[in-house]
């Protein structure tokens, strides 16, 4: 039943906190279906998080301000049903790992969310082993959270979301307090919710990274739908995003720029490899 | 790890929690109905094996000391000046040590002694979370073991967000070397944002617990199964065993013993002020040893 209707329906949602005066988030509409992977790019201040949280219901739920519009996950009206029971299919990953973390040890960590949810011992054992082993961090069971990097903290949330095996997982800026290698492990985590059958979002400044892993690009600025669509239709569009203050992939305002300077009509490309092709190509 | 769990194999660690839960509130029922401090002192002496069987004399030792600490304050200065009193015992410097009060003093003493020695068994041998999913089992609500659980936690992090402020104000020139009155005042800028700091902490932290499914209803379970064996059952019988004896004592026989003597309580009064003295001169060795280092 659920595999026909989209992971995610948003029709003109508007959003506006009690103590701002204008709308934080004005009449968005998207759909995204299942299995695809959604980045949602913007200023600070864009409404990027604001978006996020709407789609659990955190808002209007547990931070109050005035909603309009309507959500669907997976067919489930988010206004009808609480947090507590959305987080079944919709998993959140937030900022700061430190604040996500609320248990002695870590396989206590991850199993406090299936343990609300009412999953069964066994299956829990089972779980906590495949979740590290999706994050990475392997025989860490025992350990305490707090005594991890900032980067194996925040896997550590991931993991502990992941087991909860929602259908939806959304990150808002997961990788911001993260080393190079770390933001890579997340991506890579990112990058497998397909093999599971999930639908993702990531709210990310890394462009770069958001280009070669996402599905589809949301921009946001001002509370506004900018663009939406593929990374290609996106990051093509660069003068546009320029305009917006914000700036494409580095593959492709090089190839931009390469362009400009030289009078080249070459393809923009969107990620590493598509940039190699495209300069094979102009060799010949 | 922040709290005095200590991980050892032992029988007491194996106990069910809601067990040794049980022992502790046994242990404070057991120090009311035997008001004398002769029999204070077996219930103590008593607890020893549990404590050597829990392995855990090093650290209980290291802790009671604090209790001790206690103990002779209450027992010197209720056994001189505690107007209860009427019976000389003994004299010392002018100052008369008297039996009603000595008793009182005694009693109170050994109370906080049995007392003490239960808790710390209990708390050392007793991880944190299980604690938790043994209260659960016993109908307290799941948010309020949690609060319980998450003390443990939240403490490291506000010590070190405590460090990061008074490093931050440092920075913007607060003086933490000054006089006492300043570093009074100084306490404002270093705990007002540190309040809000935890606040903002705590709050992040609902939201997260509401995006675990917190307050979901219906049926919950724990990764720690907390199980009551027949090892449990039998330290069950031996505490209910002991308390009918304790009650049988405290009815028939307290007429016809005399335990409490004059010397029982002069020794024990002089005994625990020869072992503060022992740690105090231990403690002030250490003191010497150390200044000493640091010239060198």
């Amino acid at each position: 039943m659920s595999a026909e209707k989209p992971a995610i329906a948003v029709k003109g949602l508007s959003f506006q906190y009690p103590d701002t005066e204008e709308k934080v988030l004005k009449n968005i509409n998207f759909t995204l279906n299942n299995s695809e992977i959604l980045g949602i790019i913007g200023p600070t201040g864009a409404g990027k998080s604001t978006l996020a949280m709407c789609l659990n219901g955190l808002i209007p739920q547990i931070i109050p301000g005035e909603i309009e519009g309507e959500i669907f996950i997976k067919g489930i009206d988010v206004s009808q049903s609480t947090v507590s029971d959305m987080s079944e299919h919709v998993g959140f990953v937030f900022q700061e790992p430190e604040n996500q973390l609320s248990q002695m040890t870590i396989e206590e960590e991850i199993a406090f969310g299936m343990g609300n949810l009412g999953v069964p011992r066994e299956e829990m054992e089972d779980r906590i082993i495949d979740a590290l082993r999706q994050v990475g961090l392997s025989g860490f069971e025992k350990r305490s959270p707090l005594a991890l990097s900032g980067g194996q903290q925040q896997r550590v949330a991931i993991a502990s979301v992941l087991a909860m095996r929602p259908t939806i997982m959304i990150m808002d800026e997961p990788t911001s307090m993260l080393d190079p290698k770390g933001k890579n492990e997340v991506y890579g985590v990112l990058r497998n919710l397909k093999e599971y059958g999930m639908t993702g979002i990531i709210i990310d400044h890394e462009v770069e990274r958001i280009a070669t892993y996402c599905d589809k690009i949301l921009v946001l600025n001002e509370g506004e739908i900018q663009l939406f669509g593929t990374p290609e239709e996106v990051f093509t569009n660069i003068e546009f995003l320029h305009r917006l203050k914000l700036n494409g992939p580095q593959v492709t305002e090089f190839v931009y720029k390469y362009n400009q300077e030289f009078n080249r009509e070459l393809k923009l490309p969107t990620y590493l490899e598509e940039a190699v092709t495209v300069f094979e190509k102009e060799k010949i | 790890m922040n709290s005095l769990y200590l991980q050892v194999d032992s029988l007491i660690h194996s106990l069910d929690p809601r067990t040794k839960m049980i022992f502790v509130i046994f242990v404070v029922i057991s120090s009311f109905v035997l008001n004398d401090p002769a029999l204070q002192f077996v219930l103590l002496v008593a607890m020893f094996p549990l404590v050597v069987i829990g392995k855990l004399v090093k650290p209980y030792l290291i802790s009671i000391q604090f209790l001790l600490l206690f103990a002779v304050l209450i027992m010197t200065v209720h056994g001189i000046y505690n107007p209860i009193g009427v019976t000389p015992v003994f004299e010392l410097f002018g100052l008369t040590f008297k039996y009603e009060s000595m008793v009182y003093a005694s009693v109170m003493s050994f109370r906080i002694l049995v007392i003490g020695t239960a808790a710390v068994l209990f708390v050392m041998t007793t991880h944190p979370s299980d604690m938790a999913s043994a209260l659960v089992k016993w109908k307290v609500p799941h948010s309020l073991a949690f609060i319980l659980l998450s003390t443990f936690q939240i403490i490291p992090i506000i010590a070190r967000e405590a460090k990061i402020v008074m490093e931050a104000q440092q920075a913007r020139c607060l003086d933490v070397k000054g006089n006492l009155l300043q570093r009074v005042k100084n306490l404002v800028p270093m705990f007002a944002p540190l309040f809000i700091i935890t606040f903002m902490k705590v709050h992040q932290l609902s939201y997260v617990l509401e995006c675990r499914a917190f307050s979901r209803k219906g049926n919950k379970t724990s990764l720690h199964e907390t199980k009551i064996t027949s090892v449990d059952y039998a330290f069950l019988l031996g505490m209910v065993a002991v308390l009918l004896f304790e009650v049988y004592l405290k009815l028939y026989m307290m007429g016809s013993m005399q335990l409490t003597t004059d010397s029982f309580l002069i020794i024990s009064l002089v005994s625990t002020w020869a072992i503060c003295g022992l740690l105090l001169v231990k403690f002030l060795l250490k003191k010497v040893q150390t200044a000493l280092g640091g010239i060198n």
